[in-house]
């Protein structure tokens, strides 16, 4: 027999299933919505609802948005003629966070994992290529994570995008600020090097 | 508790609670070992890049009594793939060689030749020619791991099949002669069968340099890869992806 109520394991159960949650977060979560006012309860219920009825993917950058195509791709302050590549919607944030990318993003959902059996074929690639193909792309910026999957992916695109004769990029990989060379491990400070920079 | 160092090659990493990852390491010391890095999704410091898999590294690990996995302390790049170009064909190489090693090579167990065969086959898997060290690595794991069949003779009449034309079938233990070959079976060349011959005379080094076409040995990794995945029951993911990929 549960311990709790059928309504609260049932929360419990559901919370259990979103990552990184455990089973005593689940149980304060739970009580935590419990607890809370009837229009807070009822708030997070309709974000939940409405995150999945009205997200979609964007078609023109396949990021996730609202409207279609998304506030990047519409923007009139952006230049439109930069994209950077991105494997994930979430890279999105944490580039945008510098405030010193103007351009837009095209996003992969993934990049290539053969041990996962992902390949080119599924991943967004081909309308990233139809969009440079239009002739409305300078330049692209490959920032994949500095992974072996990510730098698979990174050398595959720029094999594909310089057949359509656009600058490919990538963004730098090396020693992360504030950190010390004397506990840099050898293939980040290889890397380092081989991306130094004239001052 | 038992703190053991060991040189090691990162075969995979799977994402384990909030921030760890679950590594599976083959040591040179005690064969293929599964440890916790604690953190390490989180923060790149302490391990950097050598859990990229197929990094070959020097390997700090507890080993407890009565728990099945290690936790791992930390790990110093020794090779990184990473040092050269990262292509698809790579990458896909390289996930082949670490899905070979992570399906047949058992726990807790060393084995010092299938350690060598690998550090020499990554090194000549630096560049996107990856047929002949993949031809190499699926030819000799297979026969160190004592799946290998018989080569020179068929498996129904006993015939030496030296000089005569050789057939295999995915669900036969061997070669077959032309009389004896089942239903939809596939012919293993002769320039192959000598190609396997030569393979286990001289070292991947000797054979590095040449020009490799995704044809040459097509048939002999075909042999292979059916043997090994009749004696692992299971299909392997990057030898179908080694096989579409178009490089």
């Amino acid at each position: 027999m549960s311990k709790f109520a059928e309504p609260m394991s049932r929360l419990i159960d559901e919370l259990k299933k979103l990552p990184g949650v455990g089973s005593k977060s689940a149980q304060r979560l739970a009580f935590y919505i419990l607890r809370a006012s009837d229009e807070d309860a009822e708030a997070l219920a309709a974000a939940v609802r409405d995150v999945k009825a009205s997200l979609r993917l964007c078609s023109v950058c396949n990021n996730i948005t609202d409207v279609d195509p998304c506030v990047y791709c519409t923007s009139a302050t952006r230049n439109q003629r930069l994209v950077c590549v991105v494997e994930e919607p979430t890279n999105i944030a944490a580039i945008d966070k510098t405030k010193h990318f103007n351009g837009v993003y095209h996003v992969l959902h993934g990049s290539i994992s053969p041990l996962h059996g992902v390949g080119p074929e599924q991943l967004r690639i081909a309308n990233l290529i139809t969009r440079v193909d239009a002739g409305n792309v300078d330049e692209v910026i490959i920032a994949t994570n500095p992974t072996v999957e990510g730098e698979a992916t990174a050398t595959y695109l720029s094999q594909q995008l310089k057949r359509v004769g656009v600058k490919v990029t990538r963004i730098a990989m090396g020693i992360p600020v504030g950190s010390d060379i004397e506990y840099t491990d050898e293939i980040t400070m290889l890397k380092a090097m081989e991306g130094r920079r004239e001052l | 508790m038992t703190l053991m160092e060991s040189e090691a090659i990162v075969l995979r990493t799977y994402p384990l609670r909030e921030a760890d990852l679950l590594v599976t390491l083959f040591t040179r010391a005690e064969g293929k070992v599964r440890g916790v890095a604690r953190s390490a999704k989180k923060s790149k410091r302490r391990f950097g890049g050598a859990l990229e898999p197929m990094t070959y590294v020097r390997a700090f690990y507890d080993v407890r009594e009565r728990q099945e996995l290690a936790r791992l302390d930390a790990c110093e790049v020794l090779e990184s793939p990473l040092a050269n170009e990262v292509s698809y064909a790579r990458a896909v190489a390289l996930a082949h060689l670490a899905e070979l090693l992570d399906e047949l090579l058992p726990d807790h167990e060393a084995n010092d030749a299938i350690f060598r065969l690998t550090l020499s086959v990554l090194h000549a898997l630096t560049g996107s020619d990856v047929w002949m060290p993949v031809t190499y690595f699926d030819l000799w794991l297979t026969r160190l791991v004592g799946f290998l069949p018989e080569l020179t003779g068929c498996i129904v009449c006993g015939r030496s099949l030296n000089d005569s034309r050789a057939y295999f079938h995915a669900l036969a233990d061997g070669l077959m002669c032309p009389e004896d070959k089942r239903l939809a079976s596939s012919e293993i060349s002769s320039e192959s069968r000598a190609l396997a011959a030569l393979m286990f005379r001289a070292p991947v080094d000797s054979f590095a340099g040449e020009p490799w076409p995704k044809a040459q040995g097509a048939d002999l990794r075909k042999f292979v890869i059916q043997a090994l995945q009749r004696n692992i029951e299971k299909k392997l993911v990057t030898a179908g992806m080694l096989e579409k990929g178009g490089f």
